[in-house]
């Protein structure tokens, strides 16, 4: 418990420290100057916002808002997106990587993901707008609707988008233990033995890639977050990330700390419930 | 297998070199100075009087077309590059140094650092760009200092926050040289530390270390990427107010497609298409480079696999 709190602590005066660069760091008259007092006032501000009960607020373009009356909904649709982009990615890369390694469909899939990742994922997020708009001209089937309050707006297309990236990492640290552990003796010894092909991928290739896509997991969601941004931003969805980024307008340092706050315990959220997920699945599939 | 990566290998390099061809050769070929502005004018075609006004679709006279502003693209194009592919070499090869070094004192301590080990943790999940933006935004936007300066700012953060992840690869490598039966018989015949480091652990780490050195230069020039889409370009920004409008005062090529996204919306497909290109372009030669390189090195150690 200790350690979590020390955790925690650790966690948000990092926080702190990266939300407050723009305060210590900046220019004047051609020098540098750095004064990282300037941020402990508004630390102590923010605090002293907190035993009120109240997180402060924010400005989003010139209306005040208070950051407690908009964190809920805003964490809601960024959790979502987060989760159903990272589940799908775990679902896809495990169903193509171990159970359909083989398979040809999964071989194309696999060579296409290969290819797309040659381009970096943010690229791949402005591409998607341009082909969903050409799309539209094409068909007149409206894909995404840049704005947030209109009837059309869906959530599919931001979360297909933001599970590309996440999903292109993990198919390719799949494959590659794949083909690792498919080579070791305790696989020929399995085959030698006449157990059956899913059996040998469930007992003895799963348990054994298990520990690495655990690992990667979390670099996983760190690349989901990182590509939230670009996605919330360019394709206008409302969530967690205009507490930091607000269009046109300047830089807030309370939002940006709650903001950045939430999204570091939302991955953190995120990583238990999918920890969850593949212990369920273990303990419905591979331990009977 | 061999005769495949070779050919990202060969594919690759010669994107790179010419990648760095034009980044030296660049402003001389450029066809336009970099203020050269298309005006408003009217111009008799066919006999009838038409107004030309920027911006201007690619044809003869401007190559890849001007910008709404009526700068010619192929230029700014041709003047960024250095940029692009100088500071993300400089920034790679300065990662590289630091990195390869501490990695390898730290690789070769009888225990591990553990205040290391939890940095590294820790650093490799937040994704790098949020402390590169926080730092920046200070100093970056309207800024009073030279672009030269601000280079070198934006080289000396990146670095220090990407030496890190260089540490890791190249420290768990050493621990595995370490252990081996060689290092133990140099140490047994009284070898010291640097002795071993630099006469029998370097010369493994050598496929390793360019490999990281590529990966490198991929990671920076993305994270300029990712900055640019929020306004923050390598060598400074320059903001104009009514309307407000950023824009990159090295002509970068990362800055460029930050500056230009949005004309996605646009019905000038051509003004984002041309810094979407170049950029794809120049990330993908370093990209087949990596490919090859990897492929190459890991070939020795392929094993075929039983299912």
């Amino acid at each position: 418990m200790l350690t979590y709190i020390k955790q925690f602590v650790g966690m948000f005066l990092l926080v702190i420290f990266v939300c407050g660069a723009p305060l210590m760091l900046y220019t004047h008259k051609e020098e540098v100057v750095f004064e990282p007092e300037r941020v402990v006032s508004r630390v102590v501000y923010l605090i002293e916002k907190f035993t009120e009960g109240s997180l402060g607020t924010y400005y989003l373009g010139v209306n005040e808002r208070e950051i407690a009356e908009d964190i809920l909904p805003f964490t809601l649709s960024s959790f979502e997106l987060l989760f159903c982009s990272i589940m799908i990615s775990v679902i896809i890369s495990i169903l193509l990587g171990l159970f359909m390694h083989r398979n040809r469909l999964s071989r194309i899939v696999q060579r296409v993901l290969d290819i797309i990742s040659m381009v970096p994922d943010f690229i791949l997020i402005l591409f998607s707008i341009v082909l969903a708009i050409g799309f539209y001209k094409l068909t007149n089937i409206r894909l995404i609707t840049l704005s947030p309050t209109s009837d059309a707006a869906n959530n599919w297309f931001p979360t297909a988008v933001l599970a590309l990236g996440p999903t292109i990492f993990l198919v390719k640290v799949v494959v590659l233990k794949y083909a690792e552990i498919a080579g070791e003796d305790y696989i020929k010894t399995a085959l030698a033995k006449g157990l059956k092909l899913r059996h040998v991928q469930l007992h003895h290739v799963y348990k054994n890639i298990k520990p690495f896509l655990l690992a990667d997991l979390k670099k996983a969601i760190a690349i989901t977050v990182a590509n939230l941004f670009i996605v919330e931003y360019s394709l206008n969805v409302v969530g967690l990330t205009r507490f930091i980024f607000t269009k046109g307008g300047g830089y807030q340092f309370n939002s940006s700390v709650m903001g950045l706050m939430g999204i570091i315990l939302l991955s953190i959220f995120v990583y238990v419930l999918v920890r969850l997920f593949l212990y369920l699945f273990e303990r419905t599939l591979v331990y009977r | 297998m061999r005769s495949r990566s070779n050919a990202f290998l060969w594919v690759g390099s010669i994107m790179v070199s010419l990648l760095i061809l034009i980044a030296v050769l660049g402003p001389t070929i450029a066809p336009y100075p970099l203020d050269f502005q298309e005006k408003v004018r009217n111009e008799v075609v066919n006999g009838k009087n038409v107004i030309i006004k920027p911006p201007l679709p690619p044809s003869g006279i401007h190559l890849l077309g001007t910008d709404k502003w009526g700068y010619d693209m192929l230029t700014k194009l041709l003047y960024g590059a250095r940029y692009t592919v100088f500071v993300t070499m400089a920034i790679a090869l300065l990662r590289v140094i630091f990195g390869t070094v501490i990695g390898l004192y730290l690789g070769m301590q009888d225990q591990e650092a553990k205040w290391w080990v939890s940095i590294e943790n820790a650093w490799s999940y937040i994704p790098i760009f949020i402390p590169v933006y926080f730092l920046l935004v200070g100093i970056n936007v309207n800024s009073d200092l030279s672009t030269s300066a601000l280079v070198a700012i934006f080289i000396g953060i990146v670095t220090i926050l990407g030496i890190p992840s260089v540490v890791s690869s190249i420290r768990q490598k050493t621990m595995q040289i370490k252990d081996m039966q060689y290092v133990l018989a140099a140490s047994s015949l009284g070898a010291g530390r640097n002795q071993i480091i630099f006469r029998h652990v370097l010369p493994h780490l050598k496929e390793q270390v360019t490999l990281v050195f590529v990966m490198e230069i991929i990671s920076t020039m993305t994270l300029m990427g990712l900055l640019g889409m929020f306004d923050q370009f390598v060598g400074g920004t320059e903001m104009t107010f009514d309307p407000i409008l950023y824009h990159s005062i090295t002509n970068e090529w990362a800055g460029l497609l930050g500056n230009y996204r949005s004309f996605i919306y646009s019905s000038y497909p051509w003004i984002y298409m041309v810094p979407l290109i170049a950029f794809v372009f120049a990330i993908t030669s370093f990209t087949l480079l990596a490919k090859g390189l990897r492929d190459r090195y890991q070939g020795t150690y392929h094993r075929t696999p039983f299912i």
